[in-house]
């Protein structure tokens, strides 16, 4: 019964989302409030039976219903209840039910938490959102339904790959879609706005807050598969510029152009247009992130042809969500109003930058992703676009926009001072010349752009740190006013310092990483030990043992720097005998923001194993930066200015008291 | 019954959650409007100013510019009034009361199980073991050896039983997994040949090759696997080796041995001679028969391949292998019977005729 | 400035920012993308000595062999041809004779192809693409069942022994 209510809560999910997508258009039309309104309990209950249908899911996964088609192709009696939960979504049927259900929750929530917006704009938003969900609900019951059952239930599930249970692997799916499928708001908001044939200021007041949220999920997500893939994979990459991780890379460069342009927008009433278009771009990548990632086409674009019912169907979806706005955006873009004037050089004017080298750099992965494709569909010739090409891509486009970042919250709005910005900056850049001059004096070896692209770091880092000093007026004033001014300043110019601040940790990690990361690779016995980096490692000893359901080859290294025991590091090596398979587990020892990296490969005839060591300086770095960023977003989030607009009229009203 | 009593209950609270709106008694909106945006903005400028985060003339002319907005936005919502439309909200409610339920019964009945109850693991395990089907005892006993994988008498019991499942890929698997806990033997090296060679379909792979040579490589005499080379020497079109295997064979075993006409049966199949070949398939369970046996059984599968044909006459290999059947079996007219029914089914088909022409030629069963 | 001139400066910056961007991609493209052979190609073409491309097919089982200091040597097959492989490094996981690989490298003088990389197979489910196409082209495949898996089916490099660490990344799609 309950696999039974799971399917039919889903299909009256559809059945709501159909009203909810055409009601409070037809309200709209008619100016009738209470047609609007539908949207918003409309928007509830398809969050409400999504959410009854999910959790049915889950439960049947957990208490391992076999007589469901998705649970015995996916699950397993034995499985620990963990990953019979995060099993859910890490098949196709069940990642699909995670996107609506997730779309459904951030319908819900504008539907809930809107009630500063219009009621005609809000009743367009939320269908929108249905309009989206529509097409996936569809795609859902008719290409990849979970609810299938089996007449004949089996006794036991199949999948119990060892590989595929792994915590991190189970987390970052459901961030990532939070990241993904919440740019679906501001593309509501954008089409919404097209179709009212309006847009001024105060919609991107309303669209930042959502728009902030995916960008945070999205930016964590990525960090964490990030560092899922550098601590299971066993050879400590971290961002392999495969087609999967692009696919949730372009949504985020794009999204970030969109934080940004929508301040624009906010500010100076400037860049509608503009805005508008990167709304609707940002949230078609995510759906082409969909498309590459559920189609199967990544995998083989001759399996794609063979069955092509799923794939087709998406890539339908995306035509038409993507063509359908577009060309709304070409026929209504013209007759929005222009908005406010300012000088090149302005805030307005460096935002610009950032939103010009976002999008090209994003257009950069977006070719270096689609053209082997394309090319493999269009000539059969099969191509790789790796590293290389992203290094030779990417990496310009990078430079001058973290040249600009530190100056542009130094800008003033509409026309700028560059000079005294510089001026103020000057601190920053001997901050990044000091540390230059350091790492090419104290450092050896590697490349000789790394000490400038760390200065670069060093130099966004200073230059967040000035933006707040010059803004709280350290060293000018006396500490009580400085502390006010630090009191008064709002929470969203924090949130940028940070964030700005994160771009800057994240690249020295990144630079240190590529640079001086060493590496030992060779066949050690017992007793012998390698040297790496200052750090001497010993293998101690190799033992077998049974694990639960595999057989266990355990190293023991005790690590030494400089004759002083520093810990022990237990790399292993798993083999399933049952599935005639194998995973290596690598040992990390992290001194600082340091990492030691041992992973075993295969046991060699004379008793010895074949051993891979890396250190890696710097390497969590690489993550911290993203989490400071997200943070910095967080701060921004919890901007009273970002929430207001309203939702209490009484406790607006005292706000406005008081400032007069 | 209380499925669909959820099911209701479920309808009446979707269907309610579009109807409720459209009834409530109009009364003022709490509406959000740009206006209190810019009001909100207006605000800011001040609080910022007062703390000396912006200049007095950066304020001023951004307290110009809301204020513009301020009144522009304030123009824009005065246009059109709300209107309560009562006719559009009816006939919405009426879409919802019937449109809902429709859709989800059209769209459920087809896709969804109604009748099947749930099946969890927890109430499955009370079921009785004497009536579990052979497939569950095999997933018990995969379980088993999922937690002790060493276990090589538990692969050896297994593995048999998943190649007779059908389930080659799986068999593979457990015989290697036998080999590399258990004793080597040549018999289980041969098994896991016939499996892998199984698994491609009857081709006998390099990889199951290799398996027939290790086996043979541990005991020259392991039947299986010399007559399994001997085969893909065959396979590999070299006819002359597989006759010198199978000779061998011949002449060094013991009159009485049961694989006797099957290893002469296949010699005479390269070499020319009338023998009845019989599908690889069925090989090995000939293996154990008596003569009177193996007759009856090619008989049937004579028969069943006569019928299998009739019913689709597109497999051109298939009448061949019948006709030579009949030939091998003395019956010349049954022979040519099928010869005329080949060529009816095939009757349009160029290709195939041609392909069957060419095969009649090794027949002798000319005119 | 007038608002023409300033919309004309905006312009014309990002126009030479998206003119910069073509450069460098089609530069790119050019230099740093690596074709993918069979083996069958290799010896029908005969890609000439120090050319980098990708070889994928199947492991030929029995030609594995492990020298000294992680040294090995194997044959990669197609069915129709074969060519020998040498790596140093170690092997991936799901490294298997009989089973679908694909390496990266370039021909020696000699005819061997010098790898520096072997991608792995994440997924034991998963076939390398480039593997399963060709050899479905070839007509030696048959489909296998377990393409469902969600694991990001995507190819991870092993190691390459002779790299600077710099670049250790190594190339992957």
């Amino acid at each position: 019964m309950i696999a039974e209510a799971g399917h039919y809560a889903l299909v009256l999910a559809l059945g709501l989302a159909l009203i909810q997508a055409t009601v409070p258009v037809l309200g709209a039309r008619l100016r009738d409030p209470a047609l609007m309104n539908v949207a918003r309990s409309a928007a509830l209950a398809q969050l409400l039976f999504v959410g009854l249908s999910f959790t049915a899911l889950v439960f049947l996964h957990v208490t391992s219903d076999f007589s469901v088609a998705n649970v015995f192709e996916n699950s397993h009696s034995m499985k620990p209840l963990l990953y019979k939960i995060t099993g859910v979504w890490g098949n196709h049927e069940g990642s699909m039910l995670l996107w609506v259900s997730i779309l459904a929750l951030f319908g819900g929530l504008v539907a809930a938490f809107g009630n500063n917006l219009p009621l005609s704009l809000r009743a367009h938003v939320l269908a929108v959102q249905a309009w989206v969900a529509t097409a996936f609900y569809l795609f859902i019951l008719i290409t990849s339904n979970p609810f299938l059952r089996l007449d004949d239930p089996p006794i036991e599930g199949r999948d119990l790959n060892p590989v595929l249970q792994d915590i991190g692997l189970a987390v970052h799916p459901p961030m990532l879609y939070l990241g993904y499928v919440g740019f679906s708001i501001s593309f509501s908001f954008a089409i919404a706005a097209l179709i009212e044939g309006r847009v001024d200021a105060a919609w991107a007041r309303w669209v930042r807050p959502w728009t902030l949220v995916a960008w945070i999920f999205l930016t964590l997500g990525i960090a964490m598969g990030s560092y899922w893939a550098y601590y299971e994979l066993g050879w400590g990459g971290w961002w392999f510029w495969d087609p999967v991780e692009n696919a949730s890379l372009m949504p985020w460069l794009a999204g970030t152009a969109l934080l940004h342009s929508a301040v624009v927008m906010e500010k100076r009433n400037a860049l509608k247009v503009w805005t508008i278009l990167l709304s609707i771009l940002t949230f078609s990548l995510s759906l082409l992130g969909t498309f590459l990632v559920r189609s199967g086409v990544l995998t083989s674009v001759h399996a794609f042809a063979t069955d092509p019912t799923r794939g087709v169907f998406i890539l339908l979806i995306l035509c038409i969500f993507i063509g359908g706005s577009l060309s709304l955006y070409a026929s209504r873009a013209s007759s929005l109003k222009q908005g406010g004037l300012f000088a090149p050089i302005s805030r307005e004017g460096a935002l610009v930058l950032n939103n010009l080298f976002l999008t090209t750099a994003c257009a950069t992965v977006f070719i270096g992703t689609l053209y082997p494709l394309a090319l493999e569909v269009l000539t059969g010739d099969k191509i790789s676009v790796g590293a290389p090409f992203f290094n030779l891509t990417f990496g310009p486009l990078f430079v001058p926009l973290l040249l600009a970042v530190p100056f542009g919250p130094l800008l003033a709005w509409k026309r700028g001072d560059l000079a005294g910005a510089a001026q103020r900056l000057i601190a920053a850049g001997v901050a990044a010349l000091i540390a230059m001059a350091l790492l090419w004096s104290f450092v050896h070896g590697g490349s000789t752009l790394a000490p400038l692209a760390i200065g670069l770091a060093v130099f966004v880092i200073a230059g967040a740190g000035v933006d707040l000093v010059e803004r709280i007026g350290l060293f000018r004033n006396p500490l009580g006013i400085v502390w006010r001014r630090a009191r008064g300043l709002p929470r969203s110019t924090w949130g940028t310092a940070f964030a700005h601040a994160g771009v800057g940790v994240a690249l020295i990690g990144i630079v240190c990483e590529t640079t001086w990361n060493s590496e030992y690779i060779g066949t050690m016995s017992a007793g012998q030990s390698a040297k790496l980096a200052g750090y001497e490692l010993k293998l101690d000893g190799l033992q077998s043992r049974q694990g639960p359901n595999f057989r266990e080859l355990l190293a023991q290294f005790t690590v030494t720097e400089a004759g002083r025991p520093i810990g022990v590091m237990n790399p292993s090596k798993r083999s399933f005998a049952a599935r005639g398979s194998s995973t290596s587990e690598a040992a990390l020892l992290t001194r600082g923001v340091s990492q030691l990296y041992v992973s075993l490969g295969e046991p060699a005839a004379d008793g010895g194993i074949a051993v891979r060591i890396y250190h890696k300086p710097m390497v969590l770095l690489i993550w911290f930066g993203p989490l400071l960023m997200a943070f910095g977003g967080l701060l921004s989030l919890s901007d009273r200015r970002l929430r207001v607009g309203a939702p209490k009229p009484a406790r607006q009203a005292r706000g406005l008291q008081a400032a007069e | 019954m209380t499925l669909w009593f959820v099911f209701a209950m479920m309808t009446a609270a979707a269907i309610f959650a579009v109807v409720w709106p459209l009834g409530r008694k109009p009364r003022a909106e709490r509406e959000g409007s740009e206006a209190n945006v810019y009001k909100d903005q207006l605000a800011e400028v001040e609080r910022d100013a007062s703390v000396g985060l912006i200049g007095a003339p950066e304020a001023d002319a951004a307290r110009v510019e809301i204020s513009r907005r301020l009144l522009g936005a304030a123009d824009a919502e005065r246009a059109p009034p709300a209107a309560a439309r009562t006719g559009a909200r009816r006939a919405v409610s009426v879409v919802a009361l019937l449109g809902l339920p429709l859709l989800a019964v059209a769209f459920y009945l087809p896709l969804g199980s109604p009748r099947l109850p749930d099946f969890p693991l927890a109430e499955r395990a009370r079921t009785p073991s004497a009536t579990e089907p052979l497939d569950n005892l095999v997933t018990k006993v995969e379980a088993h050896l999922e937690k002790n994988p060493t276990d090589a008498r538990g692969w050896t019991v297994l593995a048999p039983v998943l190649a007779r499942l059908g389930r080659f890929d799986d068999a593979v698997q457990a015989y290697r997994n036998a080999l590399t806990y258990g004793p080597e033997s040549a018999e289980r090296r041969a098994d896991l040949g016939e499996t892998i060679a199984s698994a491609a379909g009857g081709v006998i792979t390099a990889e199951a090759k290799v398996e027939f040579e290790r086996a043979v490589a541990l005991d020259a005499n392991e039947v299986k696997a010399r007559y399994f080379l001997g085969l893909s020497a065959e396979q590999d079109g070299r006819p002359n080796d597989a006759a010198t295997i199978w000779r061998a064979m011949l002449d060094k075993a013991p009159a009485d041995a049961p694989w006797r006409p099957l290893v002469q049966s296949a010699l005479a199949r390269v070499t020319g001679a009338k023998m009845p070949a019989p599908p690889d398939e069925a090989v090995a369970a000939a293996q154990g028969m008596s003569e009177a046996d193996r007759g009856a059984m090619i008989q049937v599968m004579v028969d069943r391949l006569a019928t299998r044909l009739k019913q689709n006459g597109d497999d051109v290999e298939g009448w061949l292998r019948l006709m030579r059947a009949y030939m091998v079996m003395g019956d010349r007219d049954k022979a040519k019977g099928a010869l005329a029914e080949a060529r009816q089914a095939l009757a349009g088909k160029t290709e195939q005729l041609k392909q069957l022409d060419a095969g009649l030629k090794n027949l002798g069963l000319d005119g | 400035m007038t608002r023409k001139q300033r919309r004309l400066t905006m312009i014309g910056g990002a126009a030479a920012v998206l003119v910069v961007a073509a450069a460098l991609v089609l530069n790119a493209l050019r230099d740093s993308i690596v074709f993918f052979s069979t083996p069958q190609m290799v010896t029908e073409q005969h890609i000439a000595p120090g050319k980098r491309f990708r070889l994928g097919g199947l492991v030929e089982p029995g030609t594995l062999v492990r020298g000294d200091n992680l040294a090995v040597t194997f044959k990669i097959s197609d069915g129709s041809a074969m060519v020998p492989v040498a790596f140093k490094g170690i092997l991936p996981d799901l490294f298997r004779e009989g089973q679908g690989v694909v390496t990266e490298g370039a021909l020696d003088s000699a005819g061997v192809f010098k790898a520096d990389t072997v991608l792995a197979k994440h997924d034991e489910n998963y076939m390398p693409k480039e593997v399963a196409d060709a050899l479905k082209k070839q007509g030696r495949w048959q489909e296998q069942s377990g393409a469902k898996s969600d694991a990001k089916p995507e190819l991870k490099p092993d190691v390459r022994s002779d790299a600077t660490p710099t670049n250790a990344q190594g190339a992957v799609r």
